[in-house]
């Protein structure tokens, strides 16, 4: 029986739940992107917060908080077998309790690991390449990266940036954190904020991206370092490569 | 702020640019009601064209300085545009800059205005402006001018995140020859005060955890690489007793690259030795987190860094009687010193030998450079390097191969 949830993590735990005390899953899916065969017979799981927490429990309990933290930087990464990633990981979790975390090269492990690495190596990345615009009334971010990691940005920037208002929009999943200078909340949006060409806006812009070319020593040149650092996706939304046309 | 600013700015990046500790590292902070935070493992803003990351907004704050020292694009003697920024203008860039998470602080540096007091009294201006009117949280870094005096010191060390005094070069005689102005004692005397009082307030803060941080990142320096004649031997040997007799958390390595003309400096065509650099970080790397000692890498006999392999294998082909290691009984300081392992594989190596021995093929999966240790390891008591192990036959086995260059046709 494969299982088919609603997308949102509650679902996957409410999933695996259901895989543990009604029928064995054979995978779970997301209802969004699920692709129907005549041979595998299929449920649709109504996602249960009550249920969702007795397995994040349990998995805090006899696993380990380790382990939880993996599983839900997993549960944000594109990785299209995610949800059978977990699935197994669980499984043999539920075995081991936390001697799983210690385990870095099993087959069921090792994907868990390298999956959750590339969330969190992204999320840190972004700690540093989100780049937000002075709108006046708010400070206004854009980023499109390859995991959904707006959610492991939230805490940082509202400490970091408390006392002002932000929004910052992940374009690709029309999805945003909307910070009202103390309290976050992730909603769904899909409008670009508009930019007012305000001149100490661009006055800024234009020292940032001056700055930036300047403290680049030329005897010391290495594009490839550079592009390894920054991949060219992710340029068109930082100012000092726009400005300075590298992109 | 006006557009002067812009030309401002350009000079001061520029004079800043060859000072290479840039990292914001090594404290965590929260926002305390105002503006910013620090994250102890550093946050990289972007990259340079040269692929270094930027993470402090750098420069000085200002390019006037009555010194000379040969090595320095800043020095007395050279013609060049000068501008100084005043204490504000640094502080208001560096939070509009911050706000928009351009940055993750400053770091400030300066020539030598007027006086060492001058100046350093200048540099804390723009901290007491952050610190106290913006109630800025970031990340801050500043240069001690050697010979400040130590109140000057003392109050702008209370408001700072870290301090770093630049000794640039590694012996007294070639200080003398580049740097006349300045000597060892004067450079030693501000980190040794800073030493003090790192280690007084710590002790203080233990039992009054009101006392202000001094300090709280630590304190670090810098050498230039390749503009005096000295040695490896005598940088790491340096670089040891840098870090024993102060605690620096840093010393950092920079390649010199050539900007003045001079009897005593390499010529101006010179490219900057990067390898050497490389070679030094990777043995500084050495020192500070897999316990070797300084002349476990260089010696007398051989006083540079072998060129061709990074100094952990070098240290291992000379000591090829230590090896092989059997992977499941050597301790942690033993797997430390093989080739091809770090400290993340080390550690899961021992956290999974408790449940378990473990097999030649997981050493890839836990992140093990099977191509480097291989010669120097055996894995329930099979050797897998598949020649003798031998310095000279795995010397030459591990001697990178020189890429084929393609044949002119013209
Ligand atoms: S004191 Fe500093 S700025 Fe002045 S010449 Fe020497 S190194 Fe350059």
């Amino acid at each position: 029986m494969d299982y088919l949830y609603d997308g949102s993590f509650d679902g996957l735990l409410t999933s695996i739940y259901y895989s543990y005390y009604e029928q064995r899953a054979q995978g779970i899916y997301s209802e969004a992107s699920y692709q129907f065969n005549m041979f595998t017979p299929s449920t649709v799981i109504q996602s249960d917060p009550v249920l969702a927490a007795r397995v994040y429990d349990a998995i805090d309990r006899k696993i380990s908080v380790y382990s939880l933290m993996q599983i839900y930087y997993v549960y944000l990464s594109n990785n299209t077998a995610k949800e059978n990633l977990i699935l197994k990981y669980l499984q043999l979790g539920f075995q081991l309790g936390p001697k799983i975390d210690s385990i870095h090269s099993h087959p069921e492990v090792l994907p868990i690991r390298q999956t959750a690495k590339k969330v969190s190596f992204e999320a840190e990345r972004f700690l540093g390449l989100l780049r937000f615009t002075d709108t006046r009334n708010y400070l206004y971010a854009v980023l499109e990266p390859d995991h959904n990691i707006l959610i492991l940005l939230a805490d940082h920037f509202a400490d970091r940036l408390a006392g002002e208002r932000f929004i910052i929009h992940d374009k690709k999943r029309s999805l945003a954190i909307i910070c009202n200078k103390k309290d976050w909340y992730l909603s769904d949006f899909s409008e670009e904020a508009a930019i007012p060409d305000s001149e100490t806006e661009q006055l800024y812009q234009e020292l940032w991206a001056k700055y930036f070319t300047g403290i680049s020593i030329e005897n010391r040149k290495n594009k490839k370092l550079q592009s390894h650092f920054i991949p060219q996706r992710y340029r068109h939304n930082l100012v000092e490569f726009r400005k300075s046309e590298l992109l | 702020m006006s557009m002067g600013t812009l030309e401002k700015l350009a000079v001061l990046a520029d004079g800043a640019k060859y000072d290479v500790s840039c990292a914001s590292s090594g404290v965590n902070k929260h926002n305390r009601g105002g503006i910013g935070n620090s994250k102890s493992f550093g946050i990289c803003h972007t990259w340079s064209a040269d692929g270094r990351c930027v993470s402090l907004l750098k420069i000085l704050l200002t390019n006037y300085c009555i010194y000379n020292c040969n090595y320095c694009v800043n020095r007395n003697q050279n013609d060049i545009p000068r501008a100084s920024f005043t204490p504000r203008e640094v502080a208001d860039l560096t939070i509009q800059f911050y706000r928009r998470n351009y940055i993750e602080g400053l770091f400030l540096s300066s020539g030598i205005e007027r006086s060492p007091n001058h100046t350093m009294e200048r540099i804390y201006q723009v901290l007491d402006i952050l610190r106290h009117e913006y109630h800025f949280y970031g990340y801050i870094h500043v240069k001690v001018i050697p010979g400040a005096d130590p109140a000057l010191v003392n109050k702008t060390g209370l408001l700072a995140d870290r301090m770093s005094i630049n000794i640039e070069q590694p012996t007294e005689q070639s200080l003398k020859l580049l740097a006349p102005q300045k000597t060892l004692p004067v450079l030693f005397a501000p980190m040794n005060q800073i030493h003090h009082q790192m280690t007084q307030n710590a002790s203080e803060r233990k039992i009054f955890r009101h006392v202000q941080k001094f300090v709280p990142a630590g304190q670090s320096t810098q050498m230039i690489v390749g503009a005096s004649k000295d040695s490896d031997l005598s940088i790491i040997k340096a670089t040891e007793t840098l870090y024993n007799r102060f605690q620096l958390k840093r010393v950092y390595y920079s390649a010199y690259v050539p900007v003045n003309e001079g009897p005593n400096l390499p010529a101006l065509s010179t490219s900057p030795p990067l390898l050497r650099e490389h070679r030094l970080y990777q043995a500084d790397w050495l020192l500070r987190f897999y316990s070797f000692k300084a002349d476990e890498i260089v010696n007398e006999q051989s006083p540079f860094l072998d060129t061709d392999f990074d100094p952990k294998i070098s240290w291992a082909l000379r000591n090829m009687q230590l090896f092989p290691l059997e992977i499941n009984q050597a301790s942690y300081e033993e797997l430390l010193r093989i080739p091809g392992v770090g400290v993340t594989s080390a550690q899961r190596i021992i956290r999974q030998r408790r449940l378990g021995n473990i097999s030649y093929n997981h050493l890839k999966k836990m992140g093990v450079v099977l191509k480097r240790a291989k010669y120097f390891i055996t894995c329930q008591g099979c050797y897998y390097g598949g020649i003798p192990a031998e310095s000279a036959l795995v010397r030459q086995a591990l001697t990178p191969v020189a890429k084929p260059v393609q044949l002119c046709l013209f």
